[in-house]
């Protein structure tokens, strides 16, 4: 009887332990979740226009004026 | 998304073109503005490389040459019109002298950039000076028929100009692509190559960047395009930087009346 009570006392030991161990390895992971919140979302417009600045329309031209 | 900011810029081009052929063409009034404008800032946001300056010079070559063509002919009309045009001509003397300074231009040069300025400058001054002289010789009826006259015919000849200016252009933006490619982390040669052979445009470029861009998680999305935009606007602050630095450095004005 005595045995059965000390291996359920050493298992519940052994729970305990995965589950503080588990909170204590997991706790950077939810920090690491609010500063992906914090991470702005990306407007597909301003993306486009920063896409299109990148590079020169092959049809540009230079305007120095009308002589007439 | 690509293809609506550049329907806008051909939107404004398309608006640009109706001011050049209306009756008084509206540059006229934004020419009195100071030279070193947005426009001419914007120009020279790509020329921190040789290649850059390269494609700004030869395009100020073709501009140059274009206003010279149209200048012989209206000036051969205005003779057969009976009117001395020896002013006219002596402007034109000066554009030619600075089609070759433009031509000989180093775009190595680490002052290309205050040449570029200087030179676009001077060009816009005959410009201004010979539509000018054109007024005080013409009423406007006449005017208009010249312009109707010379408008087409000088396209032609220009052709050329326009295959080495569009080659320069895909150079460069075949660099940007790598660029970019480079940001992204992952580079697609044959759309590279795609691209350089003609076989798809330049819209559809960005579409398939935009897409790799968009196929990220949130915070690689984010990474991507703050560094983008990092680039592009230190390229125009030192643009800003160089047209700032580049004022009052130059040979003078062009002829003044």
């Amino acid at each position: 009887m005595n045995k059965k009570i000390s291996s359920i006392f050493f298992l519940l030991i052994i729970f305990v332990s995965i589950t503080l161990a588990y909170v204590y390895f997991t706790q950077p992971a939810a920090d690491e979740q609010n500063y992906s919140g914090s991470v702005e979302d990306v407007d597909d417009d301003q993306l486009s226009d920063e896409i299109d600045d990148t590079f020169l329309e092959e049809d540009d031209e230079i305007e120095i004026g009308e002589m007439v | 998304m690509v293809s609506i900011s550049s329907l806008v810029l051909a939107d404004d081009e398309e608006d640009q073109d109706e001011q050049d052929f209306g009756d008084e063409p509206q540059e006229q009034e934004n020419e009195t503005q100071e030279p070193e404008d947005n426009e001419t800032e914007e120009e020279i946001e790509i020329m921190n490389n040789s290649l850059g300056a390269e494609i700004r010079l030869l395009q100020l070559e073709k501009a140059l040459l274009k206003n010279i063509l149209k200048g012989n002919m209206a000036v051969e009309v205005i003779k057969g019109l009976g009117y001395n045009t020896s002013e006219l001509e002596d402007i034109l003397d000066d554009m030619e002298a600075l089609l070759e300074e433009v031509k000989t231009a180093n775009t190595t040069s680490n002052e290309s950039v205050q040449i570029f300025v200087e030179l676009k400058r001077e060009a816009k001054n005959y410009t201004r000076q010979f539509r000018e002289t054109v007024k005080e010789l013409l009423d406007d009826v006449k005017i208009n028929e010249i312009r109707a006259t010379i408008r087409e015919m000088v396209n032609g000849e220009l052709q050329n100009y326009s295959k080495r200016i569009q080659n320069r252009i895909r150079h460069f933006n075949r660099n940007q692509l790598y660029r970019l490619y480079g940001i992204i982390g992952e580079t697609n040669n044959s759309f590279i190559n795609e691209y350089m052979n003609g076989n798809i445009t330049l819209n559809q470029t960005k579409l398939q960047i935009c897409k790799m861009i968009n196929q990220m998680t949130k915070e690689k999305k984010y990474d991507v395009f703050s560094e983008i935009k990092e680039e592009n606007i230190k390229g125009k602050i030192h643009a800003k930087y160089s047209a700032e630095n580049g004022h009052g450095k130059g040979k003078g004005n062009g002829r003044n009346k």
